[in-house]
C-alpha cells in the first residue's frame, strides 16, 4: 500500500485539496474511498471532517445498557429466588437494593459498548500498518491518494500542489 | 505567547524520553513504601489480623478510612474531565489526563484495600458471583456487594476513559520513537492513524463516555457512604451520607488534582501548559466545594444536636467535646478555615496558595473520614460495651504505602504517557480553540455546536 | 409446627455471678482472651454481664443485664453480609455460617448490641484447657465471625433425637449451656411457638421488654424488668 499526498498547513487547504481530489475521481479513475487524510488532531467545523460524524454510537450505547440492566436484573432476581436465603426480614428480591446492581450493570454495558463499537468504527486495532508522515506531528493535514493509478500521478501532484500543499510526497510502504 | 505544535509535540514528550537523576529516587523511595507495606501485609497474613488496633466494638479504623479516602480521591477526573468536558471549558484541556490517570489509580488502591483489611483475604474473591457447586454467593442486599459492582464498573470506565484519549498520542509516541520503545508503543496505539473518521468516532466515544461516567461516579460514593447509612449505628444512619460523600469525594479530589498538577508542572518543567489561571479555576472549584462541605457538616451536626437522641450525642460529643475534639477542630481548621481565605482572596490565589490549600484539605478529608468511621463504632447503644482504638504500625505501614503506591503509579505514568494529552492541547491551537463555531442563520452572530458533530 | 427459639431473661433473678458467661466458654471453645488483649478491648464473650451502676456513695445501686445474641426477627446483621455468612434460618435463629465468612466484619459493625465477635488471632488455650474442647462445636480460626448460636449443637442433637424416636420435641428436654448453668434460673430457653413452653409463658409477661427495642430488630430475647427497688434505709 503505498500513497501520494500533499502536507498542508491548515485544514482549509486541506479542505480545499480534499475538494480538488473528489473532482477528479472519474477523470483520473480512482475511487472517492482511496482518498486519505490524516491529521494530528481532529478538525471541527470544516466539511472533511464533520462529513465523517456518525450518530451509530449512541443507538448502540443505549442498547449495550439495556442489556447491561436485563443482564443485572435477571443476576439478582433469578439467583436470589433459587436460593432463597432470609436476611433481615427483608423480602427476597428487594427491589431497592436489587436496582442498585442493575444500575451499576447499565453503566457498565453502555461503556463497554461504546468501547467496542469505537473500535468497530474506527478500525481499530489495526497493525497492518498505517501511512503517516512526521511533519503530522507539527500540525499539518496529509491529503492524498493511497495507490494512485500510475498514470494519474502526475495530474494529482498537480492538484495537490495547486491546492497549497508545502509539499507533495510519496510514502513507498504503509 | 502559545506554542506552536511542534513544541507541544516536544515539551510534552521530552519526559518519555530523558529523566533526571531526581525522578529515579522519587520511583525508588515509593516503590520502597509501597514494599514496606508489602512486607507489612505478608506479616498481617502470616500472624492475623489482630496485629491490627481493632478491637470489639471498633472493628473498622484505618483500614476503612483508607478506602473511602481514596475512593474519594478517585473523583477529581470524572469531575474534570467529564463534567468541564460536557460543558466545553477549554481550559480543562492540560488537566484532562493528569486528572484522569489520579482517578484510575486511586480507585485501583481504593479497590486493593477492601481485599487487603478482610478477615480471609485469600476468599475475596467469593464476591464474584460466579457460578459453584459450594452455593457460595453473593447477597446483593449487601452495600458490600453494591460497592464491589460499582467499584469494577467505576474501575474499567475510568480506565477505559483514560486510555481512548490516549490512543492518539500513543501513535505520536510510536511515531517519534524507534526499537522497542517504537514497537510497544504500536501496539499501545493499536494502529491510529488519525483520519477524520477516526476522529469523529473518537470524539463522540468520549462524549458518551463523559455523560456515562459522571453517574457512575457519584453512584460509587454513594454506594461506598452506605457502607456506612445502612447500618442502624448512630450518626452513621444518615441520609444525608450519599450526598455528603460525594460533595467530600469532590472536595478532596480537586485538592488532590492541584498537588498533583503542581508537582508535575514543577518537575516536569511545564509551566507553559498548567499555568496560573488552571490553578486559578480550580481554585475556585475547591473554595466552592469547601463552602459546601461546610455546609453539609453542619446540617449533618446541626440535626443531631437539634435532635438531642442520646446515642447520637454520644457520638456527637465524643467529636466535638470529648476524645477525638483536637481532631475534629483540626479537620474544621484544615478544610474550611485555612482553604477559604486562600482561595477567596485573589492575591493568594496563587499556585504556591492554592498548593498550600490543598495540601491542608487532602490531610482535612482524611481526618474526616476517621472521624466518620471510629467514634460512632465505639460508642453505639450499650455504653458498656463501649470502646476505642488506636492504630499499631502495621496500619500506619500500610496507609504509608498506599501513598507510595500512588506516587510510583503516577511516576511511572509519567514516563510512559505523555501527562498532558498532546493532541488537545494542540486542538487547543485552532480559532475558536476547537470549539466548533458556525454563522447563525442571519449571519449575524456565532453559535457554539453542542456535542461533537 | 417449625419450631421457633427463643429466651427469657429475668432482671429481677440475675445475681451477675456470670457462671452463664464461663458455662457458654466452656461448651462453646471460646478461648480467653489474655490479659493483654483482653486490654486491647478484644475479650470475646457470647454472653455477657453487662453492669451499671447508678447513684454514688454511700447509696450505689448495680444493674446486672446478661446481654447475648437476640436473634433478632428483622436482623441489621443479615442483609450486609456479602457472603450470606449471616443468615436467618427457618427456626428463628440468626446463624453465622462459619464457613462462609470472609471477616469484612459489616455484621458486627451493624449489631446495635455489640453481641459479635471477631478472631483477630488463631485461637489459643493455656495448657489444660485446650483437652476440655466440646466436639460438637467447631474451633474458629483467624478472620471469622462468631456469636452466640442458642448452642445450636444442643438444638440440632435434641431434634435430631426426637426425630429418630419419631416424638415431638418436649419443653425443658434440653436448653442451652447459658440457662443451663443459672443459679438462680434467671435465663429460660425454649420454643416460643409452644404456647405451653415456659418460655412463651414467661415472654407474655407484664414485666416484659425488649432490649432496644424502638430500633426494630424484633428481638427474640425478652427482657423482665425487675421491681422497684427497696430502700434499705427507710424501709
Amino acid at each position: 500500500m503505498k500513497a501520494l499526498y500533499g502536507l498542508y498547513p491548515d485544514a482549509a487547504g486541506a479542505q480545499r485539496a480534499v475538494n480538488s481530489l473528489r473532482a477528479a475521481t472519474s477523470e483520473l479513475k480512482f475511487d472517492p474511498k482511496q482518498i486519505l487524510i490524516v491529521s494530528g488532531e481532529p478538525h471541527e467545523g470544516y466539511e472533511f471532517t464533520d462529513s465523517q460524524h456518525s450518530s451509530i454510537p449512541y443507538p448502540w450505547a443505549v442498547l449495550g445498557a439495556v442489556v447491561g440492566g436485563t443482564t443485572g436484573y435477571l443476576l439478582t432476581t433469578l439467583s436470589q429466588k433459587s436460593y432463597p436465603l432470609v436476611t433481615g426480614g427483608m423480602s427476597l428480591t428487594p427491589a431497592w437494593t436489587n436496582g442498585i446492581i442493575v444500575y451499576e450493570m447499565v453503566m457498565l454495558g453502555a461503556i463497554l459498548t461504546t468501547l467496542v463499537v469505537l473500535l468497530v468504527g474506527a478500525g481499530l486495532p489495526n497493525f497492518k500498518g498505517v501511512i503517516t508522515d512526521p511533519d503530522i506531528g507539527k500540525g499539518k493535514i496529509l491529503v492524498g491518494v493511497v495507490d494512485p493509478p500510475v498514470n494519474s500521478q502526475q495530474e494529482l501532484e498537480r492538484r495537490l500542489l495547486l491546492a497549497g500543499a508545502s509539499q507533495v510526497k510519496q510514502s513507498a510502504e504503509g | 505567547m502559545q506554542p506552536t505544535a511542534e513544541q507541544i509535540e516536544q515539551d510534552l514528550l521530552r519526559p518519555l524520553f530523558h529523566s533526571s537523576g531526581k525522578y529515579w529516587v522519587a520511583v525508588a523511595l515509593a516503590a520502597t513504601l509501597l514494599l514496606a507495606g508489602v512486607a507489612a501485609f505478608g506479616y498481617q497474613l502470616y500472624a492475623g489480623i489482630g496485629v491490627w488496633g481493632l478491637n470489639s466494638p471498633v472493628f473498622w479504623g484505618f483500614d476503612i478510612t483508607n478506602f473511602v479516602f481514596w475512593i474519594g480521591i478517585s473523583h477529581a477526573g470524572t469531575l474534570i474531565s467529564a463534567i468541564l468536558r460536557l460543558t466545553n471549558a477549554t481550559w480543562r484541556r492540560p488537566v484532562t489526563r493528569c486528572a484522569e490517570a489520579i482517578t484510575v489509580f486511586s480507585v485501583l488502591i481504593g479497590a486493593i484495600i477492601p481485599l487487603c483489611h478482610i478477615g480471609r483475604p485469600w476468599l475475596g474473591f467469593w464476591m464474584i458471583p460466579y457460578p459453584n457447586e459450594r452455593h457460595i454467593w453473593p447477597n446483593f442486599r449487601s452495600p458490600l456487594a453494591w460497592d464491589f459492582f460499582a467499584i469494577s464498573t467505576y474501575l474499567t470506565g475510568s480506565t477505559t476513559f483514560l486510555y481512548l484519549p490516549t490512543i492518539p498520542d500513543f501513535a505520536t509516541v510510536r511515531d517519534a520513537s524507534t526499537g522497542l520503545r517504537r514497537k510497544i508503543y504500536r501496539i499501545l496505539a493499536l494502529g491510529w492513524q488519525g483520519t477524520p473518521r477516526q476522529w469523529q468516532r473518537l470524539e463522540t466515544a468520549m462524549f458518551i463516555m463523559a455523560v456515562v461516567i459522571v453517574p457512575v461516579a457519584v453512584s460509587v460514593h454513594t454506594i461506598v457512604s452506605w457502607d456506612f447509612a445502612m447500618t442502624p449505628v448512630p450518626m452513621w444512619h444518615s441520609s444525608i451520607f450519599g450526598p455528603y460523600f460525594v460533595a467530600g469525594a469532590i472536595f478532596s479530589g480537586i485538592a488532590a488534582l492541584i498537588l498533583a498538577m503542581a508537582l508535575l508542572r514543577k518537575f516536569l518543567h511545564l509551566e507553559e501548559y498548567l499555568r496560573p489561571i488552571h490553578f486559578q479555576n480550580l481554585g475556585k472549584l475547591l473554595l466552592t466545594m469547601s463552602l459546601l462541605w461546610f455546609y453539609f457538616t453542619f446540617a449533618e451536626r446541626l440535626t443531631a444536636w437539634y435532635g438531642n437522641s442520646p446515642p447520637e450525642m454520644a457520638v456527637f460529643w465524643e467529636s466535638i467535646r470529648k476524645q477525638f475534639a483536637p481532631l475534629f477542630w483540626t479537620m474544621v481548621v484544615c478544610n474550611f478555615i485555612i482553604p477559604v481565605p486562600i482561595l477567596a482572596i485573589k492575591r493568594f490565589r496563587t499556585i504556591t496558595g492554592t498548593a498550600i490549600a490543598s495540601c491542608t484539605v487532602v490531610v482535612g478529608m482524611w481526618l474526616e473520614r476517621f472521624l466518620i468511621v471510629v467514634p460512632a463504632l465505639g460508642h453505639k447503644f450499650l455504653p458498656y460495651s463501649w470502646g476505642t482504638y488506636r492504630p499499631t504500625w502495621v496500619e500506619v505501614t500500610l496507609m504509608a504505602s498506599s501513598f507510595g503506591m500512588m506516587a510510583l503509579l503516577y511516576l511511572l505514568f509519567s514516563k510512559f504517557v505523555p501527562m498532558i494529552s498532546i493532541w488537545e492541547m494542540k486542538v487547543g491551537l485552532q480559532p475558536h480553540g476547537g470549539v466548533p463555531v458556525v454563522a447563525s442563520a442571519d449571519g449575524k452572530h456565532e453559535v457554539v455546536l453542542e456535542g461533537p458533530q | 409446627m417449625a419450631h421457633k427459639w427463643g429466651m427469657v431473661v429475668d432482671l429481677d433473678r440475675c445475681t451477675g455471678c456470670e457462671a452463664c458467661v464461663v458455662a457458654c466458654h466452656a461448651e462453646n471453645n471460646i478461648p480467653t482472651a489474655g490479659e493483654d488483649q483482653a486490654a486491647r478491648g478484644r475479650a470475646k464473650h457470647w454472653i455477657r454481664v453487662e453492669r451499671y451502676w447508678e447513684g454514688d456513695f454511700p447509696n450505689p445501686r448495680i444493674r446486672f443485664q446478661p446481654v447475648l445474641c437476640q436473634q433478632c426477627d428483622e436482623a441489621p446483621c443479615e442483609p450486609v453480609c456479602p457472603t450470606y455468612a449471616s443468615y436467618h434460618s427457618p427456626e428463628g435463629l440468626n446463624s453465622q455460617i462459619y464457613n462462609r465468612c470472609i471477616g469484612t466484619r459489616f455484621c458486627a459493625n451493624a449489631c446495635p448490641y455489640n453481641v459479635r465477635f471477631f478472631n483477630y488471632y488463631n485461637p489459643t488455650w493455656d495448657m489444660p484447657l485446650q483437652l476440655q474442647l466440646n466436639p460438637d462445636v467447631s474451633v474458629r480460626s483467624v478472620g471469622i465471625m462468631e456469636k452466640c448460636t442458642f448452642c445450636v449443637q444442643r438444638i440440632k442433637s435434641a431434634e435430631i433425637q426426637a426425630e429418630a424416636e419419631k416424638r415431638e420435641l418436649k419443653d425443658g428436654e434440653f436448653t442451652t449451656a447459658c440457662a443451663q448453668s443459672c443459679a438462680s434460673r434467671a435465663l429460660v430457653f425454649g420454643d416460643l411457638n409452644d404456647p405451653n413452653s415456659e418460655v412463651s409463658r414467661l415472654s407474655s409477661s407484664n414485666r416484659g421488654t425488649k432490649l432496644l427495642g424502638e430500633l426494630g430488630t424484633k428481638p427474640n430475647v425478652t427482657y423482665l424488668e425487675r421491681g422497684t427497688w427497696e430502700d434499705a434505709t427507710h424501709g
